[in-house]
């Protein structure tokens, strides 16, 4: 027995660690983990509870009928209202005091360019242009409806 | 998104050749990645080496059997690291031990490498510098080191001959568990590579026994290179049988791993499936200088070459250090373009298989090339400080002061 105390010592450390792990383990591991997945099943409703910023096309049409109307007939149709005006939840909530947004004319090129910059990898059907030669310095809506672009 | 941010794009774009995918175009596993296989591989080489002697009995190669592991720590301890700074947050790294995920290779690999490191590596390591650490506590005059060896001796300092007799019991029944779990630390690495069924540049059965010997050949390579870089230090002479047989079992493992990549090769080359045209033009443009010249004919011809020699030739001494020593930097590099030909080049082309995206490494970042630069320096500072506490030539100093 003596001449493996000190082996016994190690694997007593070792159980401690061990120990130790499975204490700061139980105390670690959030409650619901593993419930319904791999993950804390409470935060699914933390996310739910949380604030909701995009109102979603559906809200627009009540109060926006011409431009719902004139957008659906035009190339944007398939583009969210909030893909250009930004998270529209607050102003469906409370419409007079909140407006909604709308690209900068100084920065509508790079805007427009998310989408219409020429791209090799874009099919070639659809609208493009090099922004660096096509009418520089002119904002894309003076030519180009938003709603309905031509 | 903002003018700078299109022209980053634009350049970007203008190193793109044929078609590619749009989240294809910045590579993702920068080369820390490249550098991560290489360190845990340099770990599972020099334990391997280490078992020779504990295991297989092969006595000549005893004057590395200390040094192999202390390197295999040194270098285990920071392999990690790379990851972390990849991926940020390292908090997060404890959370795959806190909530395991049994499904995911790369999470259950934690428990690998802690199984290693805690039961294989640190105890092996204990058990057979025990007796040492037992006198130094006692004769250790700098009283900080002397408290260290203290605290290692877990207060029992009984090194009685039945004692060691047993610890060398276990010890040896460690290594032989050690082997599998080396073999296992550095085979999931090429599996995670391997199993990767989008990438035909890295999906193949193979790849975990192709990572396996070049680690093999890399870690006999790091070791022998260390011990005659530390013979050179300590002005004494290198055991010249210890290195032959060292040199042979790196000979060994460079042409098996050598030859598993050029069956790999040649079977796609012969298959020739859809996506061979992209391999080929991969190998022929980006990876040529890397591949052809820096893993092939520097880092696998040309020491197999010198090492063929020693073993064919009945060569002076100082030739065959010069050999080895050569060919031990040379597959070192070569070892370190494996792994960037797999990690990087498996990256470059599209899934379209039509086209190529590039890398261009940072300098300064977190995914820079000083990272990396650091990171594999790092494992050396580590090593100096294991040789400075667990010299391995500390065999003949214990007995030295056990008899005075």
């Amino acid at each position: 027995m003596k001449d493996i105390s000190h082996l016994l010592r190690v694997a007593g450390i070792f159980v401690l660690v061990v120990a130790g792990f499975l204490v700061v383990r139980h105390f670690m591991v959030p409650k619901s983990f593993g419930e319904v997945g791999h993950y804390r099943a409470d935060a699914v409703d933390e996310i739910r509870a949380l604030k909701q910023h995009y109102s979603g096309d559906a809200a627009c049409p009540a109060c926006h009928k011409g431009q719902s109307q004139e957008k659906a007939q035009g190339g944007h149709r398939g583009v969210r209202c909030e893909s250009c005006h930004g998270a529209l939840q607050e102003h469906v909530e409370q419409p007079k005091s909140v407006k909604p947004g709308k690209p900068k004319e100084s920065e509508m090129r790079s805007f427009c360019g998310r989408c219409h910059e020429k791209s090799l990898s874009k099919p070639p059907k659809f609208p493009q242009q090099n922004l660096k030669e096509h009418n520089p310095g002119i904002a894309c809506d003076q030519c180009h409806p938003a709603h309905k672009p031509q | 998104m903002n003018d700078s941010y299109l022209e980053t794009l634009r350049a970007a774009l203008a190193q793109v050749s044929g078609f590619i995918y749009p989240n294809e175009l910045e590579l993702q596993w920068s080369i820390l990645i490249v550098l991560y296989p290489y360190i845990t591989g340099l770990v599972a080489g020099a334990f391997i080496l280490a078992s020779l002697e504990r295991v297989f009995n092969v006595k000549s190669v005893k004057p590395t059997y200390r040094l192999s592991l202390l390197v295999a720590l040194a270098f285990l301890l920071i392999a990690p690291l790379p990851l972390q700074v990849h991926l940020g947050h390292p908090e997060r790294a404890f959370e795959i031990f806190m909530t395991p995920n049994t499904s995911s290779a790369m999470a259950m690999f934690g428990f690998v490498y802690i199984w290693y490191l805690m039961v294989v590596l640190l105890v092996e390591i204990w058990l057979d510098y025990r007796r040492e650490i037992v006198l130094w506590s006692k004769s250790e005059t700098f009283w900080p080191k002397r408290l260290f060896y203290k605290l290692l001796t877990f207060g029992v300092d009984n090194i009685s001959p039945r004692s060691l007799e047993i610890d060398e019991k276990i010890g040896r029944a460690l290594t032989v568990i050690g082997l599998p779990s080396a073999v296992l630390l550095h085979g999931y690495v090429g599996f995670i590579f391997g199993s990767i069924k989008a990438n035909p540049w890295w999906s193949t059965p193979l790849m975990p026994i192709i990572f396996l010997f070049s680690a093999m050949a890399s870690g006999i390579a790091g070791v022998l290179l260390f011990y005659m870089f530390l013979c050179w230090l300590r002005d004494e002479p290198i055991d010249m049988p210890c290195i032959d047989t060292v040199a042979k079992f790196f000979l060994t493992a460079l042409i098996v791993a050598f030859s598993l990549e050029m069956l790999e090769t040649l079977q796609t080359a012969y298959e020739a499936e859809e996506h061979f045209d992209i391999i080929a033009l991969l190998v022929e443009g980006k990876l040529y200088f890397s591949m052809i010249f820096v893993q092939i004919l520097m880092g696998s011809l040309t020491p197999m070459f010198l090492l063929g020699l020693a073993q064919l030739f009945d060569l002076p001494e100082k030739v065959r250090k010069v050999f080895y020593g050569a060919s031990a930097v040379l597959s070192l590099v070569g070892i370190f373009a494996m792994r960037w030909n797999v990690v990087v080049g498996g990256q470059f082309f599209s899934k379209s298989l039509r086209g190529f995206t590039t890398y261009k490494m940072e300098f300064a970042g977190r995914e820079g090339l000083l990272s990396a630069i650091v990171l594999a320096i790092l494992p050396l500072f580590v090593l100096a400080g294991l040789l400075y506490l667990l010299p391995p030539w500390g065999e003949r100093a214990g007995k030295e002061s056990a008899t005075s």
